[in-house]
């Protein structure tokens, strides 16, 4: 493999034992983390997938308990059943159908809700004006809260209750002074339908932020000379937006969204905290289920055939997202002269 | 200075007083918005169970008289749990920081100085580094039942070093990242002059290249520290009471106490307040970490 190697630029001839030697220290520690701790149980819980393995043991290893053999059975699930019955367990499953929904639900609205409302207020804080910098450092905080501590602090706010949270104070007396009798209340954590959007929101107050502060830094990095020439030839703020900003925003653009994607694809804090999947499984996403299934009820099994699922669709919306976005980015590349 | 001054008048005097309105507006409105509800957790945190529920209750003094009960509480009769809970935290974040810290600052500067060639994957340095990141964008669900079978197994659930391993793990690929950029913005004339001086590679790495990316080390440290002392589900699945972290003393509330709001409020502001004073006394650090992952990436 050494003989390979293209020449290193930077070892002179005293070097070159050395930097051989170096370049694996350098690289090697995280290497061995990530493949005793990723990659590992990557293909580790693969092979489980395959098992009935569930907590203390599986049928196999309790059968053989009970008939006193102990030796080479149960040991981090050597020793297992091969069993397709998860795959096919996963089909009939109505919980994960509709966790599987709720989660693409979180993903494709939240991405989408945290974007263009980022994109907006970057907008905003992209024109000078007295306090920016504070503005800015205003950004940071929601970003840097626990989510369970945002989720608990959504709770209050989402309580349908007029006397107990601000926002449901504030629906009655704006709705009632534009002429509703009672006031409307929502009912945000007890409705199948404003559950999940109850948490989509949690999810944006902490998360836009983010996306602001990136596409901000994106459009403070356009040179001013491109607005200028637009100006110049007669474009309209509109047209400078929609022509030249949005376009050269576009690799970043691309790149936050699949960030705040994958992300999304992992709730679970702020559901436990807000509704704890409920009601029925409307807002249950499909980590809150695996660690169920894990934890609650054991199915090692079954929970992993599902993290599986989860996999495959996170390695679906990652590839069909870089492959579309590439072709976006090359066609406005095109477009925009 | 003078011209960036200068630039600012020029540029606001040009504008139009209804759009400066609108912007502050704007501006106002996202700030309300975002600041809002910190204020209604200070608030709640001193309001007595029956302003709670009985409001809702805005100001200080004139809507109702805030009392110091809860933070009593949480430091006095709660102390203790307080006290460890906050520990754990601070030992698992700490400790993780550290570790990903040095091994995302060792793989960034082998990435950003060396050539590696995998022969048999046939992946060169950008393969390399796509593959680290691409590690932190694995669903955590996937790791669920493996690290509890692992931690089962080797005796580490419901310990520090089973929390700073897994946190260190889940930091490294977006440590190793941002490490990488920012060697490659370094330029290698220093180290290679005091290489000719006689320093070993080791001696340059940690005597002219570290103190210079400070800032870069700074922004990984933020960042590793905000995700160990944030997370929840494996703080929750592999800790069940000797290390538990705040987050998950505070999720359990619901469970163990009813839901006080008052205290919950005051249990929050202690586990978010500390960090958001470091964030934002780093600010800049943090700032430029994110655009050195997403701008340039």
């Amino acid at each position: 493999m050494s003989m390979n190697l293209p020449p290193d630029p930077t070892g002179g001839l005293r070097g070159v034992n050395e930097d051989r030697l170096m370049k694996r220290v350098f690289l090697s520690p995280a290497v061995i983390v990530l493949l005793a701790l990723s990659i590992f149980p990557l293909i580790w819980s693969l092979g489980i997938s395959f098992t009935d393995m569930q907590r203390g043991g599986s049928t196999v290893a309790r059968q053989a308990e009970a008939e006193g053999i102990t030796e080479g059975v149960g040991f981090l699930g050597l020793g297992f059943e091969l069993t397709g019955r998860n795959y096919q367990r996963l089909l009939g499953d109505g919980r994960l159908h509709s966790t599987v929904r709720n989660t693409m639900i979180y993903v494709f609205f939240g991405v989408m809700i945290q974007y263009l409302i980022g994109l907006g207020l970057a907008t905003v804080l992209n024109q000078p004006f007295r306090g920016r910098n504070l503005v800015r450092v205003i950004f940071l905080m929601p970003m840097m809260m626990t989510p369970v501590a945002a989720a608990y602090t959504g709770r209050m706010f989402f309580d349908s209750n007029p006397l107990r949270s601000p926002l449901a104070h504030f629906l009655r007396e704006v709705s009632k002074a534009l002429g509703s009798e009672r006031g409307i209340t929502v009912p945000w954590f007890t409705d199948t339908g404003w559950a999940p959007v109850a948490i989509l929101i949690i999810d944006a107050w902490q998360w836009i932020p983010f996306m602001t502060l990136i596409l901000l830094a994106g459009m403070q990095a356009i040179p001013d000379d491109i607005y200028e020439a637009a100006r110049v030839d007669g474009a309209n703020a509109l047209q400078i937006f929609a022509r030249i900003t949005v376009p050269i925003l576009l690799p970043i653009s691309m790149t936050v969204i699949l960030i705040r994607g994958l992300e999304i694809f992992k709730i679970i804090d702020v559901v436990v905290v807000t509704t704890g999947g409920g009601p029925g499984s409307a807002t249950e996403s499909l980590t809150l289920y695996i660690f169920e299934q894990a934890l609650s009820n054991g199915n090692y099994g079954y929970a992993s055939a599902i993290a599986y699922i989860l996999l495959v669709l996170v390695i679906i919306f990652a590839t069909i997202f870089l492959a579309v976005g590439r072709r976006w980015i090359r066609g406005s590349a095109s477009g925009a002269d | 200075m003078r011209g960036a001054t200068k630039t600012w008048l020029r540029r606001s005097s040009r504008r139009p007083l209804w759009q400066s309105a609108l912007l502050y507006a704007i501006v106002i409105f996202w700030c309300f918005i975002v600041l809002f509800p910190f204020y209604w957790l200070a608030t709640t945190s001193v309001k007595r169970p029956i302003d709670v529920s009985r409001g809702p209750n805005y100001v200080p003094y004139v809507d109702f008289q805030p009392i110091p009960d809860h933070w009593e509480e949480m430091f006095g009769s709660q102390r203790k749990s307080t006290e460890r809970h906050f520990r754990n935290s601070l030992v698992s974040a700490i400790g993780s920081t550290i570790l990903s810290v040095i091994i995302g600052a060792m793989a960034g500067y082998g990435l950003s100085r060396f050539r590696y060639y995998w022969g048999r994957l046939g992946w060169d340095n950008d393969n390399i580094a796509f593959w680290i990141i691409s590690q932190r964008f694995l669903p955590p669900a996937i790791f669920i039942v493996p690290f509890l079978l692992l931690y089962n197994f080797f005796g580490m659930v419901d310990t520090y070093a089973g929390l700073i391993i897994a946190y260190t793990m889940f930091n490294i690929p977006f440590a190793v990242w941002i490490m990488r950029d920012f060697f490659n913005g370094l330029p290698v004339d220093l180290e290679e002059s005091a290489r000719v001086d006689g320093a070993t590679r080791w001696q340059a790495f940690i005597r002219i290249v570290l103190p210079l990316s400070a800032p870069g080390l700074v922004a990984v440290a933020i960042f590793s520290f905000i995700f160990a002392w944030n997370e929840y589900l494996f703080a929750l699945m592999l800790t069940n009471f000797k290390a538990i972290t705040m987050p998950v003393l505070i999720a359990g509330q619901n469970n163990t106490r009813g839901i006080e709001w008052w205290f919950i409020s005051a249990l929050t502001l202690m586990a978010v307040v500390p960090v958001i004073i470091m964030g934002l006394l780093l600010e800049r650090f943090i700032t430029r970490g994110l655009t050195a992952g997403a701008v340039k990436g």
